[in-house]
């Protein structure tokens, strides 16, 4: 899977490469819209992550040339200004989905991982983890064809951690995750936990959980 | 009181005054030309009787000797009339003294101007008297003062109305640069800058110093506008670099626990400075007009969602939610709408006690949609009251949040022209009183 990250601020766009290699992206940064459209007229590439603010000029004019190309590349912007015009004029253009700095590299994979999905179709609709299935478009988990009912919010913890598997998750991006991005300080406190905990019950009755870590002071982890 | 009818009503009062003056001073005016005008032709009438005076003509006049007899003579209507009598007592002679007087000639009564005049005549002293009927001049004066007045209330009328036109005409302009200027100074985006026509140039230049008032705002309140993206991109980016360092690090075997937890911490401050950050940047947003208004926007749907987001709080105090809440559509921006109510609701609960009660109600009055959010909490002193919606200002020490909270509640609600107000008691709890207005212009 290749991913074009077009960033101009090059600290930023190593730790987004450095987290997506990890991950099983093959990535390349440029710093430029020039840059970007010739990256994308020469090579193939799956996703891209468009910064809109770029030295030669705004990320929505890559995005316009992209669209106009006929090219499928999914498109997710990542941008620091969250004003709601910006938003709208994206999506218009043709993004896939929109991401405000600051934002957590578990949700750029989740969210990378859903756009690639639905554009390309070829990444799996299910996740096997240990045995337990999750549909990621129907919210259904199942184990061994039995159906567990999870609620939304224990659904959407147990995607995240399985999607980000092999990483600590902190409890602050699960909060970010499941609640949204609430403007409230503080927001991360121990709820998280009670839904952690009622979700390892309902799957405890099935198999064995060793693999779904508790990580001292720090988070969740499902380890594969 | 508008400007034009203020004019009106000054100019209606000075009119009405030098009418009322002249119907006073009109008669006293008059009385004064006619009589000097009578005067005059009596005082004619005596000289050209002197003229012809000689013995033979006073002879004529009065014939005997004793001193009853009196001369008279009446023109035919009794306008006039002519008396010569000897004189009874002694009185000052040659000089003329004029005398308004009721007199019953040939059995009919008249009002006169009567000259008397002493005089002495070969040895006799005499008294002469000339008269000249009042009745036409009264008349006269009555028909002149009700002509005078009519012509003086027509003219009053058509000056009125020729001034108030006038008047309207001129503060035409006026009025066009109140409507479609001044009234929409808050909304600089949006301000007509197309010069109003007059040709007065005072208002030529209030339109002009206006135009160039407003483009000054505008252009300011563009650059804030781009000063905070630039805030927020500058101050963000490196946030963002800084919160994905730090994730990248957490995955790093090598790192030992207290490494760990220095990470951890690490983010966490990170996530306080992007939430202060982004607070101050919403309140400033909203402050500058950033925002539409003019979604559709449920607050019973709204209250109903925000409660279920704090499901896991609730239950956590076991707090009882009483939820009385009326539908209502009110036209605003969804987003902050659901922010002030979100942040409303959370401090009912943060600052509520174990097994306290939120109990959320509506009203209806005809100007206003009412809704109360009330707690059972720890309350506030009222010097704590008249602070809570500055910025940085926390109530409880002991509670975490940066005091932004209200501040933005603050903001959103000015921005959509509703009144909260605050009721308070220390371990009683606390209402919140939000007014929503019908209709938002």
């Amino acid at each position: 899977m290749n991913v074009l990250i077009v960033e101009d601020y090059r600290e930023l766009a190593a730790e987004l490469a450095d987290y997506l290699s990890k991950n099983g992206y093959l990535c390349k940064a440029v710093t430029t819209c020039d840059d970007a459209l010739e990256e994308i007229a020469v090579n193939d590439y799956d996703a891209m992550l468009l910064d809109l603010g770029l030295p030669d000029g705004s990320g929505f004019d890559v995005l316009k040339a992209v669209r106009k190309s006929k090219s499928k590349i999914a498109v997710i912007v990542i941008t620091a200004r969250g004003e709601l015009d910006d938003k709208i004029n994206g999506l218009e253009l043709g993004a896939d989905d929109y991401l405000t700095k600051p934002f957590a590299l578990t949700e750029l994979g989740a969210r990378l991982f859903a756009v690639i999905r639905r554009i390309h179709g070829f990444t799996a609709n299910e996740l096997n983890i240990h045995g337990f299935k999750i549909q990621l478009q129907d919210y259904k988990v199942s184990f061994e064809d039995t159906p567990i009912a999870l609620t939304k919010k224990e659904f959407d913890i147990f995607q995240y951690l399985s999607l980000n598997k092999n990483r600590v998750i902190t409890r602050l991006q699960l909060t970010e995750h499941v609640w949204g991005d609430v403007l409230e300080i503080n927001s991360d406190s121990n709820f998280i936990d009670v839904h952690v905990r009622n979700l390892r019950k309902k799957l405890a009755a099935f198999s064995k959980l060793d693999w779904f870590e508790t990580v001292r002071n720090v988070g969740y982890r499902i380890n594969i | 009181m508008k400007i034009k009818h203020q004019l009106a009503v000054f100019n209606l009062l000075t009119r009405l005054l030098i009418i009322v003056i002249l119907w006073f001073s009109l008669p006293m005016l008059i009385q004064k030309v006619v009589y000097t005008h009578i005067d005059k032709s009596i005082l004619e009438k005596k000289q050209k009787f002197f003229a012809h005076l000689d013995n033979v003509e006073i002879s004529d006049f009065i014939t005997r000797k004793d001193s009853t007899e009196t001369y008279a003579s009446f023109s035919t209507l009794h306008s006039e009339f002519l008396q010569l009598y000897r004189a009874q007592k002694p009185a000052p002679k040659y000089k003329d003294v004029f005398v308004n007087e009721r007199r019953i000639i040939e059995e009919e009564e008249n009002d006169y101007r009567v000259l008397y005049y002493n005089f002495t005549y070969a040895g006799n002293d005499y008294v002469l008297e000339i008269g000249n009927s009042l009745g036409e001049i009264n008349d006269l004066t009555f028909t002149i003062r009700f002509f005078t007045t009519t012509l003086l209330f027509i003219i009053v009328l058509i000056t009125f109305l020729a001034d108030t036109f006038f008047i309207e005409y001129l503060l035409k302009p006026f009025y066009k640069i109140i409507n479609r200027k001044i009234r929409h100074v808050n909304e600089p985006n949006g301000f007509d800058y197309t010069a109003i026509k007059t040709h007065s140039a005072d208002f030529h230049e209030l339109d002009s110093v206006l135009n160039q008032m407003m483009f000054r705002i505008n252009d300011l309140f563009q650059k804030e506008k781009q000063f905070i993206g630039n805030v927020s991109h500058e101050l963000l980016t490196p946030i963002s670099l800084l919160k994905n360092r730090f994730e990248n690090l957490l995955q790093n075997e090598s790192i030992n626990d207290e490494g760990i937890d220095k990470i951890v911490s690490s983010l966490r401050t990170l996530d306080l400075l992007k939430k202060v950050i982004n607070n101050l940047l919403l309140v400033s947003k909203i402050d500058n007009n950033q925002f539409v208004n003019n979604e559709q926007i449920s607050i019973s749907g709204i209250v109903s969602e925000i409660l279920e987001d704090f499901e896991d709080r609730i239950e956590e105090k076991q707090i009882s939610i009483i939820n009385e809440v009326g539908d209502f559509t009110f036209t605003g921006n969804q987003t902050l709408i659901r922010i002030m109510l979100h942040n409303l609701i959370l401090n009912a609960i943060k600052y509520n006690v174990e097994k306290g009660t939120i109990t959320l109600s509506t009203n209806l009055s005809p100007e206003r949609f009412i809704l109360s959010i009330s707690d059972t909490g720890i309350g506030m002193t009222e010097t704590q009251q008249s602070k809570i919606f500055e910025r940085f200002t926390r109530i409880n020490i002991e509670q975490d949040g940066q005091g932004l909270g209200l501040a933005i509640v603050d903001s959103i609600a000015k921005f959509h022209h509703i009144d909260i107000k605050v009721i308070s008691k220390i371990d009683a709890g606390t209402t919140f009183t939000v007014l929503f207005p019908l209709d938002i212009k």
